[in-house]
């Protein structure tokens, strides 16, 4: 496309290369798929996907990261040879893609098999599968330079309601059912002795269509649309979630993942009031769901309850938002004098300070060490929300209701959020957080609107944690440390700071990829900090970026690209 | 009186040790505006990186401590700055221009990658490891006062370090180009500087500091873990906080008065050693209150 | 066809060619490791839950293991005749939610037939009623909070609490009280100073402990609290030491305890050091614990005991090191007990999910003598092996000094 502009070196040495590189990755590619990938069945059992078949036995019916291989392969040709806007981003995208793909297969089956002969040739076997979905994935991403890259694709068409809503329907479908591919890939029991590198070869897969889709501007694109139709599109979202029961990732484990999720994600809603629009980074925020969650106890009727009784839940909830609110006011009030980093710091201290005294038995509210076990589930009509109902001959597995529960909650809060972001009250915090001088100076009172942004956040972490209380049957200090305030700040952060989905699909992610990781044990968590790193090093604004905020991260690297232009010059 | 002065000595050395870290978070908070959560497992690391230097000694030197004491130092500060740089350049540099709490995410990435990394391939360490004895063993006795003389080489160490960081800082060429960039990195390009340059260089200094932290750390209390970085880490960005960032005596004189609190408050406050750490967090929150920029900051500027 | 293709990819992976002969670790008929046994009927798993991640994973670790060589030997006797046996680990990270949703996972397998965790008893709280929905029996090694198996009011009106929970170890009003009498009554400590962690596991003790010397005449001084992640000790120490105690009782783990007693002796505080099982383990000695420390710990010494002497030498042969932590013995008991009650359960027949209640049947009336002793379930659960032995450091190891069963 854009053959114009920017300064990459490489692009000047691989320019006149760019589409037969592009051509010979996606070639490979295809070939590698219908390659057979290891030349033995391996001790733990055979490799997924029937890799020990020899060459081109069944060239059509490939499965699983053959057919990933396969697919990428042939969206590389497409890429390289149809008039696709990006083309650069995209190719290159692919290619990461089945380099990915490939390496976490290779990769796997060389340690497992013992050695390198697992995916070359030992004794008359051959099996280069993985070899050349490398070398082709490479190539696709040395193309993707050759070709040069340029900026995101960007569509200016515009669509009638009707079309822009079955595009959105269809999306948010797609969305879902990558969803419960995703999260069924590998099986869910402990008999797949391969999900790991299954999990990990499917990830690589949907990075790249992604980047790909992102590449060639239908994310932009869509986004847009779903910002024009922001009613329609959390309808239509609400509705994928309540679905997903119904898929194959419907049983009982996905359903408490979920639900945990949930959780997490409408406390990280909540912090995304705070940190995204207001600007006040919070380190302590987890406390205010310890606040609800431990007022929802107290009132839940658990034996070791400091009231005797049992509120119901809608008034203990609210109860427990009221009480979190009061202290977010609380904890809120030094920004009246402490700024920035300083501010963060504060609310650090606040939430050591929960925990050595939740840890302490303060006041006898919190049991101590002991924790306050036995909350009863919530119950609606006599059934218990952790049973397993049906719904005509419909089996939905245990759990399914608080799922439901949850997701009614955070789309509430994202409805809350949503709202505010967009009234008087919200655009104050995005002046406040842009410039607190000329907010000041245009009139906002700005040490009110901050404390309002405390006292709103924290409203809706004490009630995620009235529901967390019920949904785990526990509370304890220990599910309240700072690493858990981390984790939530690391959502809203990756998400896309300000946007609305944002903080789920940051929530979404940190709980997820932990979960998906359990096969790898010992290096899950050194695994995580590493994707942490990874997605920051290549999505500094988050995965959704909020449009807004986008808007201002555009101007500021086009001054950058000035500057460096400039600089150049001078030299 | 007697208990009262042992706790302020006690006081002191701890915050000695939080002090030799504090000053790596102030640093590179002063020139890049990062809170380096990481900065923490930089001292961890650097512990580990003594003791496996101690351990790959042929043993008849591992025996004379004259030998193989400056040896871990040296061990121990050569994987705490080849961490760091690596930190720099590889996870925070790309992120320069990013929006201000990305590298807060990849800084608490780090954390998590490197405290794992050393748990799942370092020889046993996923329980405590004892550390070698190298340090003279003792104590020195005033009246009443008891503190180990490991202890007593901590706290001069820390001192010393602090005061020729300082005057580095003050005195040099490079010190002025630190603080240049730190005041306005723009112009200190304009006049020269290179702000990469700097920038590693700050990440050095603080690298060396937190792998003398790590070393005397583990002589002090002859054994380390893999979460020793994380909780000093916390305490040395308290400390940072309290004293002002940017600031060196503020980072030192922060990290005393933690380490004060801590076993003062622990002794006479109610609920006593329980609630210890509270004491700490509400003596920084008032601090802060009172002094937003914290005791020897300066008044925050509105950068452009 | 074939020829073509060896060479394409001969060319793309020419070096490699020369690194194909690294070989491989193939080995015929792999997949079957039931050795002689008939494992016709397919595969049945035990689920272990425990923090593998995270600063307590030498615990969890050796937890672990130690249920992998329980489940490795049941396949080479044949322990569970027609079924291969396999451990299934998963990462609590020590959270109570996270544990909820490991234990979910393993529950909605319908090969798991027993579970064997937690480490932490705040963990349990969540996973015992999740794998009680499934009637999976759970049998925790290392939970010693009393209200667990009995309710909160353990003492005076114990109520079982899960059908399907059992614990090997001993709880802490068993365990605290035994060494309170060993304290005052046998060593003459009359002035004890309590230091806990914190954590559920040392307040238990710590407080079942206080109680005891109360009623023997003797006197805690004070009771202090040391943070979860402290390493340097030395303001609790001065404090407790002007207090002038006789001893000081430790509640928590050996990480902690370990460092303690060093820097205790080094700021001249050079009174013994007591703790509970938690303690109990080389690398309390090697931490810095000192000569004389106590420790009390379930059953008999193990030098008396052929089967710990069994376990400790299986354990070297698979793992090739000592690291079976604290609680390595009581899962390997822990799980022996859902081994032996599986195996009474599909005598003659298959395991489906309807035999799940003779499942919990059959693990509670479990008999066995294990490597900490007899392994034996009471009416709420807890272990019948009420044996406790109190042990000190003598000449850099651990020695046993009495052995006896608490007795009020």
């Amino acid at each position: 496309m854009s053959t114009v502009d920017t300064s990459s070196g490489k692009r000047s040495a691989l320019a006149p290369l760019g589409k037969p590189l592009a051509a010979a990755g996606g070639v490979l590619g295809i070939v590698a798929a219908l390659l057979p990938w290891v030349t033995f069945t391996l001790n733990d059992g055979n490799w997924p996907d029937k890799s020990t078949l020899q060459f081109f036995d069944a060239p059509f019916s490939v499965t699983g990261f053959r057919w990933h291989v396969l697919l990428l392969g042939v969206l590389i040709l497409v890429a390289a040879f149809a008039p696709v806007p990006s083309k650069g981003r995209v190719v290159r995208a692919l290619g990461w893609g089945l380099t990915l793909v490939s390496f976490v297969n290779a990769a796997y089956i060389t340690v497992k098999g013992g050695g390198l002969g697992a995916i070359t040739a030992l004794d008359g076997a051959t099996a280069f599968g993985g070899v050349v979905g490398l070398v082709a994935g490479v190539l696709a991403i040395l193309a993707g330079y050759g070709i040069g890259i340029g900026p995101v694709g960007d569509w200016k068409f515009k669509v009638s309601t009707p079309v822009a809503y079955l595009v959105l329907l269809v999306s948010f479908g797609a969305v879902l059912y990558a969803v419960a591919a995703m999260l069924t890939t590998g099986g869910v029991g402990s008999a797949n002795p391969y999900a790991g590198a299954i999990f990990l070869s499917f990830l690589g897969f949907a990075a790249g269509i992604l980047a790909a889709l992102s590449g060639v501007g239908f994310v932009r694109w869509i986004s847009a649309l779903s910002e024009q139709h922001r009613v329609f599109s959390v309808v239509v979202l609400a509705a994928c979630a309540l679905l997903l029961p119904f898929t194959d990732a419907g049983n009982e484990y996905w359903m408490t993942v979920a639900a945990n999720i949930g959780i997490y994600a409408a406390t990280a809603i909540g912090l995304n009031i705070v940190v995204g629009l207001a600007g006040l980074l919070d380190l302590g925020y987890v406390a205010f769901m310890g606040i609800g969650a431990l007022v929802a106890a107290n009132f839940s009727g658990a034996a070791t309850a400091y009231f005797g009784f049992d509120l119901p839940f809608p008034v203990a909830a609210v109860i427990a938002a009221i009480v979190a609110g009061i202290f977010g006011a609380i904890v809120g009030s030094p920004t009246l004098r402490v700024r920035g980093d300083y501010l963060a710091i504060v609310t650090l201290a606040f939430g050591e300070i929960f925990t050595r005294s939740a840890q302490n038995d303060i006041g006898g509210f919190t049991n101590g060490s002991n924790a306050i076990p036995g909350i009863p589930a919530l119950s609606l009509f006599g059934t218990e929300f952790n049973r397993s109902i049906s719904i005509g001959s419909v089996k939905l597995p245990a759990g399914v209701l608080y799922y439901i529960l949850i997701v009614l909650l955070v789309a509430a809060t994202m409805a809350v959020f949503a709202n505010l972001k967009f009234s008087r009250i919200g655009r104050a915090w995005i002046a406040i957080r842009e410039d607190e001088d000329a907010a000041r100076a245009m009139g906002i009172r700005t040490g009110k609107m901050k404390i309002l942004a405390f006292l709103i956040g924290a409203m809706l972490a004490g009630l995620a944690g009235a529901v967390f209380a019920h949904k785990n049957g526990t509370v304890s200090y220990e599910s309240f440390k700072f690493l858990e305030s981390v984790t939530l700040l690391a959502a809203v952060i990756l998400g896309g700071m300000g946007s609305i989905p944002g903080a789920v699909l940051g929530a979404a992610l940190l709980f997820v990829l932990p979960e998906k990781l359990r096969d790898f044990e010992d290096y899950r968590l050194m695994i995580f900090g590493l994707a942490l790193i990874l997605i920051m090093r290549f999505r500094p604004v988050g995965l959704i970026p909020d449009a807004h905020r986008r808007a201002e991260m555009v101007e500021r690297a086009d001054e950058n690209a000035e500057e460096a232009h400039l600089e150049a010059k001078k030299a | 009186m007697s208990v009262l002065l042992q706790q302020l000595a006690n006081g002191v050395v701890q915050g000695a040790l939080i002090a030799l870290i504090a000053l790596g978070y102030t640093m590179v908070y002063g020139i890049i505006q990062l809170i380096n959560f990481a900065h923490g497992e930089v001292f961890m690391v650097a512990s580990y990186g003594g003791l496996a230097t101690f351990t790959l000694l042929p043993e008849d030197l591992q025996k004379s401590p004259a030998v193989a004491l400056p040896l871990m130092f040296v061990g121990g500060i050569v994987v705490a700055v080849v961490v760091a740089v690596i930190m720099e350049r590889f996870a925070y540099r790309p992120l320069r221009n990013a929006p201000r709490l990305a590298p807060l995410i990849t800084a608490l990435g780090v954390s998590v990658f490197l405290q794992e990394a050393v748990r799942v391939f370092y020889p046993n360490a996923k329980s405590n490891l004892p550390y070698p004895k190298v340090f003279p063993e003792g104590n020195l006795t005033l009246g009443p006062v008891n503190v180990s003389w490991t202890g007593v080489l901590l706290v001069g160490l820390s001192i010393g370090l602090a005061v020729i960081l300082q005057t580095y800082i003050n005195k040099s060429r490079m010190g002025r180009a630190m603080r240049a960039t730190a005041q306005d990195p723009d112009t200190a390009k304009l006049m020269g500087v290179n702000p990469n340059r700097v920038i590693v260089l700050t990440f050095v200094f603080g690298a060396v500091l937190a792998g003398v932290a790590g070393i005397m750390y583990g002589g002090y209390l002859n054994n380390i873990n893999i979460d020793m970085g994380f909780q000093t880490g916390i305490f040395a960005f308290t400390a940072a906080v309290l004293g002002g960032v940017g600031s060196i005596r503020g980072a030192v004189i922060g990290a005393f008065i933690i380490g004060l609190i801590k076993t003062v408050a622990g002794q006479y406050m109610p609920g006593g050693t329980q609630y210890d750490y509270v004491w700490i967090f509400v003596v920084l929150i008032l601090v802060l209150v009172f002094r937003p920029q914290g005791l020897f900051g300066e008044p925050e500027r509105v950068r452009a | 066809m074939r020829k073509h293709s060896v060479k394409s990819a001969a060319i793309v992976g020419a070096s490699l060619l020369v690194l194909a002969a690294c070989g491989s670790n193939k080995t015929e008929g792999g997949g079957n490791t039931g050795g002689s046994c008939d494992t016709s009927k397919g595969t049945l798993t035990v689920g272990v839950v425990a923090p593998l991640s995270g600063n307590l994973s030498a615990l969890g670790l050796g937890i672990k293991q130690s249920a992998e060589l329980a489940v490795d030997e049941a396949n080479k006797k044949c322990t569970v005749p027609g079924y291969k046996l396999t451990v299934s680990a998963q990462d609590d990270e020590a959270n109570p939610a996270k544990g909820a949703q490991a234990a979910t996972k393993l529950s909605t397998d319908p090969n798991v037939v027993g579970v064997v965790g937690t480490l932490n008893s705040s963990v349990a709280q969540t996973v015992q009623p999740i794998l009680r929905d499934k009637k999976i029996p759970q049998v925790s090694p290392a939970n010693t909070n009393p209200s667990l198996t009995r309710g909160n009011d353990f003492l005076t009106a114990p109520k079982r609490q899960f059908d399907n929970y059992f614990r090997v170890c001993t709880t802490d009003d068993l365990q605290g009280p035994y060494a309170a009498n060993y304290l005052v009554e046998k060593a003459g400590k009359k002035n004890i100073a309590i230091i806990t962690d914190g954590k559920t596991y040392g307040e238990g003790l710590a407080a079942e402990l206080s109680k005891q010397v109360a009623k023997k005449g003797g006197k805690i001084v004070g009771s202090e609290k040391v943070g979860e992640k402290d390493t340097d000790f030395s303001g609790v120490i001065s404090k407790i030491k002007a207090l002038n105690p006789d001893a000081v009782y430790y509640g928590g783990e050996y990480p902690v305890a370990g460092p303690l007693s060093k820097q205790m002796a080094s700021a001249g505080l050079n009174v013994p050091l007591m703790g509970g099982d938690g303690i109990f383990d080389p690398k309390f000695v090697e931490l810095g614990g000192k000569e004389g420390d106590l420790a009390t710990s379930v059953g008999a010494p193990t030098e008396s005991l052929a089967t710990a002497k069994a376990f400790v030498e299986a354990y070297k042969a698979k793992f090739g090191k000592e690291d079976y932590a604290a609680y390595g013995a009581f899962s390997y008991d822990a799980a022996n007990a859902i081994i032996g009650g599986l195996a009474k359960t599909v005598e003659g027949g298959a395991w489906d999910d309807s035999k799940r209640d003779a499942m919990l049947t059959n693990v509670g009336a479990y008999s066995g003598s294990g490597a900490t002793g007899e392994v034996k379930f009471d009416q709420y659960g807890d272990s019948t092996n009420k044996v406790l032995t109190v042990y000190s450091v003598t000449s850099g190891k651990w020695k046993d000094v009495q052995t006896g069963e608490f007795t009020g």
